[in-house]
């Protein structure tokens, strides 16, 4: 969730404008958090191939709905999928394509829907949101540092590579050509060193502002009619999905 | 009474690299100082260590009559609002007004609503609270970053090279800004002459003080602007060839806003007023006796009276 936020800081600048007007970006955040991770539960504990699908064909509908921006999902997604897919043909090897199928859909609905809550949400308002969720403060502010270090790291990372453009480096002609992977190793230490230098004036600037231990969110947000509207029909979703596949077991 | 001390203050790195040595600064309550010097003159290390960030290796800090240690760092921090070169460094939260509150409720003070408006009244980014900051200028983040310190009510300011990487109009409104605050200041700069618009007193740092003194001083003295690694600003070189082709220049101006005050007062003791005229000529055969004379159309018939 977090490697897609990173990827997508950048092309969310000119992309924010009008995502920030749709409904899924206006929602309360513990009220997306709480439905989100609800039906995700549901949805990781189905079984039967043809309630998987409801739930994968679900997870894509609130996808579209969302209006959080396809071409970043995919992306995103596409970032997840070799996780998704080793776990499938696992299952496939050892299982047969039925499971190895219904582990692909069902891990897809999981993840589609995760990703539609990190990419539909202001990052703080996610960390605030599961505060304000009584996550203990430790735990969030720790999220939101390493967040922060994430977003350092990738900036340090993008300015190197340019670095590196410039000056002629163009990525070697193999896998094994051992003077990019020099360079890249170099690169790679280049940017820790960097990211670090800069994490530690960014710390040296949250105790210039007195920072002790927890960064609270101030102004609270509260939960309105569209937020119940949101949160009762996610639920009505994971309940179909559960009568499906409790219901018709019974 | 002197709200920064230092006694012959050592700072070394770990690496035994000197970088302050024998520095002996009083600062006065409301006084606003300028360290200018050569890259690795040692200013950003003098305002980490009165920031509590670097501990001196040897002589005594002290602020507001609190002197520096390890265990006085964090309160003596609560007295001093650091502002970074870099912006980028100093904001953390999603939105203007979320960041410039972040200090005051760290330090739990009362009013936290009224603080961050005044914060960003004083830094003239009202039109901005709700503004997402990753969506700001450079100008407006420092801007961000200035409000945020001045939210948590600092005692003295410490800024790290203000002016750097601003565009001018930017610079030019940040320098107004400062100009108009009634803070005690402590500005480390490369920027002479900003810095000659905003302090009463400037110090030159190359590891130890080289000189103080007002920055007109300062750059009237040749070799230390040389030791330094200092030149002159462009207006004062200007007006030291006028001088020198005997216009009577009383004072050598450092900044624009002195230079048009210094010309103000010589034309008004001349008893005459400003006339606008640009002589263009060029040197071509056909072109010899080509002269044009330009006079500003406000005023035009006055000007040429």
């Amino acid at each position: 969730m977090i490697e897609a936020h990173v990827r997508g800081h950048r092309a969310r600048d000119e992309e924010d404008g009008s995502a920030e007007s749709s409904w899924f970006w206006q929602l309360d955040s513990r009220v997306k958090i709480v439905g989100t991770f609800g039906l995700v539960v549901v949805a990781s504990l189905i079984t039967r191939p043809e309630i998987v699908l409801v739930a994968l064909a679900a997870a894509v509908a609130i996808a579209a709905i969302s209006r959080v921006f396809p071409k970043r999902l995919l992306v995103a997604y596409a970032a997840a999928f070799p996780f998704i897919a080793f776990a499938s043909v696992s299952v496939f090897l050892f299982s047969g394509w039925e499971r190895g199928f219904t582990m692909l859909a069902r891990t897809s609905s999981c993840v589609i829907l995760l990703l539609v809550l990190a990419l539909g949400t202001e990052t703080f308002d996610l960390f605030s949101g599961l505060r304000r969720l009584r996550v203990p403060g430790l735990i969030t502010t720790l999220l939101m540092l390493t967040f922060r270090f994430l977003l350092l790291l990738s900036d340090e990372l993008e300015r190197m590579k340019i670095s590196r453009k410039a000056r002629g480096f163009s990525g070697g002609r193999s896998l094994l050509d051992r003077n990019a992977l020099r360079v890249i190793s170099f690169t790679a230490g280049m940017v820790l060193v960097r990211a670090s230098a800069r994490a530690d004036r960014v710390y040296e600037g949250l105790k210039c502002k007195a920072f002790e231990r927890d960064m609270k969110p101030w102004r609270s947000t509260s939960v309105g009619a569209v937020d119940v509207v949101f949160l009762a029909s996610f639920a009505i979703i994971a309940g179909l999905l559960a009568f499906g596949q409790y219901g018709a077991l019974s | 009474m002197n709200i920064i001390e230092m006694k012959d203050l050592v700072f070394a790195y770990e690496d035994k690299t000197v970088a302050l040595k024998d520095v002996n600064l009083s600062i006065k309550r409301g006084e606003k100082v300028a360290i200018v010097g050569p890259n690795g003159a040692g200013k950003s290390t003098l305002l980490n260590v009165l920031a509590g960030f670097r501990m001196p290796f040897s002589g005594k800090v002290f602020v507001d009559g609190k002197e520096l240690t390890q265990s006085s760092a964090d309160s003596i921090r609560r007295d001093i609002g650091l502002i970074f070169q870099d912006p980028e460094d100093q904001i953390f939260m999603p939105t203007v007004e979320e960041d410039v509150a972040f200090g005051p409720r760290n330090l739990r003070l009362d009013n936290i609503d009224s603080r961050v408006q005044a914060a960003l009244r004083a830094t003239g980014i009202e039109q901005l609270a709700k503004r997402k900051l990753h969506k700001l200028s450079y100008g407006m983040k420092k801007r961000v970053a200035i409000a945020g310190i001045l939210a948590m009510d600092p005692k003295v300011l410490l800024l790290d090279e203000p002016t750097s990487g601003l565009d001018p109009r930017a610079r030019s409104e940040l320098v107004k800004l400062l100009k108009g605050m009634d803070k005690t200041m402590l500005i480390a700069t490369h920027d002479i002459e900003a810095a000659a618009e905003i302090v009463d007193r400037a110090i030159v740092l190359n590891v130890s003080i080289v000189v103080e003194g007002t920055m007109r001083d300062i750059i009237m003295k040749k070799e230390v602007l040389d030791q330094a690694g200092l030149e002159m600003p462009p207006v004062s070189k200007l007006f030291g060839v006028l001088d020198s082709m005997g216009y009577p220049v009383e004072t050598l101006p450092v900044s624009m806003d002195q230079a048009v005050a210094e010309l103000t007062k010589v034309i008004e003791r001349e008893g005459r007023h400003l006339h606008a005229h640009v002589h263009e000529h060029d040197h071509t055969e056909d072109a010899k006796h080509a002269h044009k004379h330009i006079v500003p159309r406000k005023g035009a018939d006055d000007a040429r009276t």
